[in-house]
């Protein structure tokens, strides 16, 4: 095995959403990755869409394979007396140990960072809980969608005259939160390496994405203003819109912050006239007549293409690009050529995409590894190579339902 | 295995970066990166321009007595150090290789060819500094047809795919707030950054990394992609239309509230929603809990969608958006206020978590309000936070040898970087130590 965390085990508690793509993110980089589930209990995505065709149920979801690659699954029936004895035995094993339970689960298990430092004093631990383990709404209950709300990212994002749309999606599940979460754990594990000792780490995901308004944060503590959501428009560039392009459906970016690249894109649309028009001369200008301004040139792009379009404009240095769909992102030229799909094989689902972190490396590295595993795949080999439970009592534990 | 420059700075449990030094050239795209290793106890030193970094005119802006003044810069550049260099002149090129010489890491944001033209190529970069772990954050990744692209935070959500899922489905496509795509490719700048360090702890690998700020945005679209992928469907944006009843926007008294009832192993919410509006007499309610709405197939049928918005918002609209919060809540119902971001400064939860924190903008010469760190990291009141420098107020003292200086504060002008953490910072770095 290769990779920055090469020989680094983690005990992950993880389900679902934000805690997935952290750990995914450290099993593609060479951690050992030990998913706890259960049959009696399994991670809700194993239950959400899409599914391949023929392979609903647990082994067919395409949501739960985007999140999990590289891990290994062992399954663990927490609900069982015996089962907390071996999940200890395991995080004494293990170099991290992350979750994103409510506050109170683990510590149930005699899970605690507090009982399992008693016994491995280097173990980085992870919770993810989400508004924080203490507070008056520490049993608070969300998703991403609800957090997003709660920070303002929602209410600041629409058109004005509209009500407000966030994302679209669970937006602080996928960049904010695993991504501070994988800050604050590599510090941490940075800090092992160095000094051999262990820490807890706590993400309040509510907290982590109030950090993504903050400038707006700033702003507002400072002239008490509530603006309203803008809907594409940015106070420093005018045009910034998304303008129709030929076929169904299909659109292109375009923000302009300087009058070059505003005359430029007037000679791309063939309107060099708009470079004389007293409504469009400078940025002010044009953000006081935004509305004619999108009209007119919304009316042009209505002719072009996409690609010719975006080429042109890229062509002239003005900022633009095509709204990339699904489908189009995973023929996306610049995607492709940087490798952020891996094709994998999954026994049940057959070839899947998935995707890398977002960068590159030198060396190699950080690509996914292997397909999302089958829950409790790897219940047989982690239980010889970490636990030394083989044989006879291996199946013991198998037929009085712990292992399943 | 890798030296540490600095072996006067011990890591501590708040702070595990403080041996580390950073060195950041980077535009909007990579400043909030430095920022996330600055917090952790990093000496983070930003190479500016002469004149105005672009950084530092960014929106939001605010009025100061010094004229307009940018949150954003504020908020990327809290507890770092500033040192202004022209690297387009042999004197500012070796200032910048010496301040090399001496880093752990590099954060930088130049397009395919911009190093070599300055003269800052990777073997003359290796040359002074055989250990240093490069990170360069851009748009498209420095590889690739696209990586010359010209960008904003717009077009990478265009490129990246999020805008597709993003607005109304009877109107153009429309962006998140806040400058969602360069902080993404922050973040991730700051992840590949760590994963440098922890991997030259461990296997002595000085390694480079390049971040897409394209790949960043395109890791946030939920099943849109696997959808594509097994079952050939395009998701598109569907704003103010839910997927299924119970889960969406909904307008109440003084606003507006979000909600996910019904999906994902909430079922019980579901039960307690619709119990909910049941004691609540609330007209249609009964309807709720006919059989067929227990059939989460049924809730996504559009019909269901619309009756069940009718008969919510009949009661929400008479509620504010706090009461309905409490009150779901106590329910174990996932709603949450649709928050304007000055009602933050008094969530009763950030409040007690103590979450807030002020610092004194030296343009503003009064406190403003920044958010504590996205983790709780052991002690937080062992982080101490300093303002964005003034440009270039670190440009002595950032230097190897400076602490040496006979007078090193000169570099700085008394309460401009204020807090306990100047005088550390301002070291006397270990003869050598990058060997």
């Amino acid at each position: 095995m290769t990779g920055p965390l090469a020989g680094l085990r983690v005990l992950d508690y993880c389900w679902v959403g934000a805690g997935a793509l952290v750990t995914k993110a450290l099993a593609d980089h060479g951690a050992e990755v030990i998913k706890i589930e259960s049959v009696k209990r399994p991670d809700n995505l194993r239950l959400a869409p899409p599914y391949r065709k023929g392979a609903e149920g647990l082994e067919g979801s395409g949501y739960f394979a985007s999140r999990n690659s590289s891990k290994k699954s062992f399954a663990l029936n927490m609900s069982h007396p015996e089962a907390p004895a071996i999940a200890r035995r395991l995080a004494a094993e293990s170099s991290v140990v992350t979750s994103n339970f409510r506050p109170g689960v683990m510590d149930r298990w005699g899970l605690s960072y507090h009982e399992i430092a008693a016994f491995n004093p280097s173990v980085i631990y992870l919770s993810m809980p989400m508004q924080g383990a203490d507070g008056p709404h520490r049993e608070f209950v969300g998703f991403g969608s609800t957090i997003a709300a709660l920070t303002g990212l929602v209410w600041s994002s629409g058109r004005p005259d509209r009500m407000p749309v966030g994302t679209g999606t669970h937006y602080p599940d996928h960049v904010p939160n695993p991504g501070h979460a994988l800050v604050a754990l590599l510090a941490a594990l940075y800090r092992r390496e160095v000094t051999g000792r262990g820490e807890a780490i706590e993400l309040s995901q509510f907290e982590s994405t109030v950090n993504i308004v903050g400038p707006s944060v700033v702003a507002r503590s400072v002239d008490g203003l509530r603006p309203t959501r803008d809907g594409n428009r940015a106070p420093d560039a005018s045009p910034s819109g998304v303008f129709p392009v030929a076929g169904e459906d299909r659109w292109v970016a375009i923000a302009v912050e300087t009058d070059a690249q505003f005359r430029a894109l007037a000679d791309v649309l063939n309107r060099a006239d708009w470079a004389h028009d007293p409504r469009f001369a400078t940025l002010a200008d044009r953000k006081t007549n935004e509305d004619a301004l999108e009209a007119v040139i919304a009316a042009e792009t209505r002719r072009s293409e996409a690609a010719v379009l975006v080429d042109a404009l890229q062509a002239r240095g003005v900022p633009a690009a095509a709204v990339e769909t699904s489908a189009d992102l995973l023929s996306n030229p610049q995607l492709a050529a940087r490798d952020y799909w891996s094709r994998l094989d999954h026994p049940v689902m057959g070839s899947i995409v998935v995707n890398r972190v977002p960068f590159r490396s030198v060396p190699p590295e950080g690509a996914p590894r292997r397909a999302a595993p089958l829950l409790g795949e790897h219940t047989r080999e982690i239980a010889a190579s970490v636990l030394g439970i083989e044989g006879d009592a291996y199946e013991d534990l198998v037929a009085r339902e712990v292992f399943v | 295995m890798a030296a540490h420059p600095r072996t006067d700075r011990e890591p501590t449990e708040s702070l595990p970066l403080r041996p580390i030094r950073v060195i950041e050239v980077t535009d909007a795209y990579g400043a909030y990166a430095g920022r996330l290793l600055a917090d952790l106890g990093a000496d983070v030193v930003r190479v500016e321009p002469p004149g105005v970094d672009p950084v530092r005119r960014r929106e939001p802006l605010v009025d100061t007595p010094q004229g307009p003044a940018s949150a954003f810069g504020w908020f990327v550049n809290l507890n770092k150090r500033s040192v202004a260099l022209d690297l387009a002149t042999p004197t500012g090129r070796d200032a910048f290789l010496a301040l090399l010489a001496d880093a752990d890491v590099l954060l930088e944001s130049w397009r395919p060819g911009e190093a070599d033209r300055l003269g800052l190529d990777e073997a003359t970069i290796r040359a002074v500094a055989p250990e240093l772990i490069r990170i360069a954050i851009t748009p498209y990744g420095v590889e690739g047809p696209w990586s010359d692209r010209a960008a904003t935070d717009l077009t990478t959500l265009a490129a990246g795919g999020l805008l597709s899922l993003g607005g109304y489905p009877d109107a153009e496509p429309v962006a998140v707030h806040g400058g969602q795509g360069l902080l993404a490719a922050s973040i991730f700048g700051a992840v590949a950054a760590l994963l440098g360090l922890v991997g030259r702890e461990r296997d002595g690998v000085p390694r480079r990394y390049d971040v897409s700020a394209q790949e960043a945005i395109a890791a946030a679209l939920e099943d849109a992609i696997p959808q594509y992928d097994l079952t050939g469907r395009v998701r598109r944006r569907a704003g103010d239309q839910p997927r299924e009843a119970g889960t969406g926007i909904y307008a109440c008294a003084d606003g507006y509230v979000s909600m996910v009832a019904g999906r994902l192993g909430t079922a019980r919410a579901w039960k307690a929603l619709t119990e909910w509006l049941v004691e609540e007499r609330v007209e249609g309610a009964e309807d709720l809990i006919e059989d067929r709405w227990q059939s989460f197939p049924y809730r996504q049928r559009q019909e269901a969608i619309d009756r069940f918005r009718e008969i919510f918002e009949r009661f929400t609209r008479l509620r504010t958006k706090e009461a309905l919060y409490l009150e779901a809540q106590r329910r174990s119902i996932a709603l949450a206020p649709v928050n304007e971001v000055a009602d933050l400064f008094v969530n009763p939860q950030l409040v007690a978590r103590g979450f807030f924190r002020e610092v004194v903008p030296h343009e503003l010469g009064r406190p403003v309000v920044v958010p504590g760190r996205p983790y709780r990291l052991g002690d937080e009141a062992d982080v101490v936070l300093a303002p964005a420098p003034v440009l270039g107020a670190a440009s002595a003292g950032a230097f190897p040898g400076a602490g040496n200086d006979p007078q090193p504060a000169a570099a700085v002008a008394p309460g401009r970087h204020d807090g306990p953490s100047v005088a550390a910072a301002f070291h006397d770095p270990a003869p050598g130590g990058a060997g």
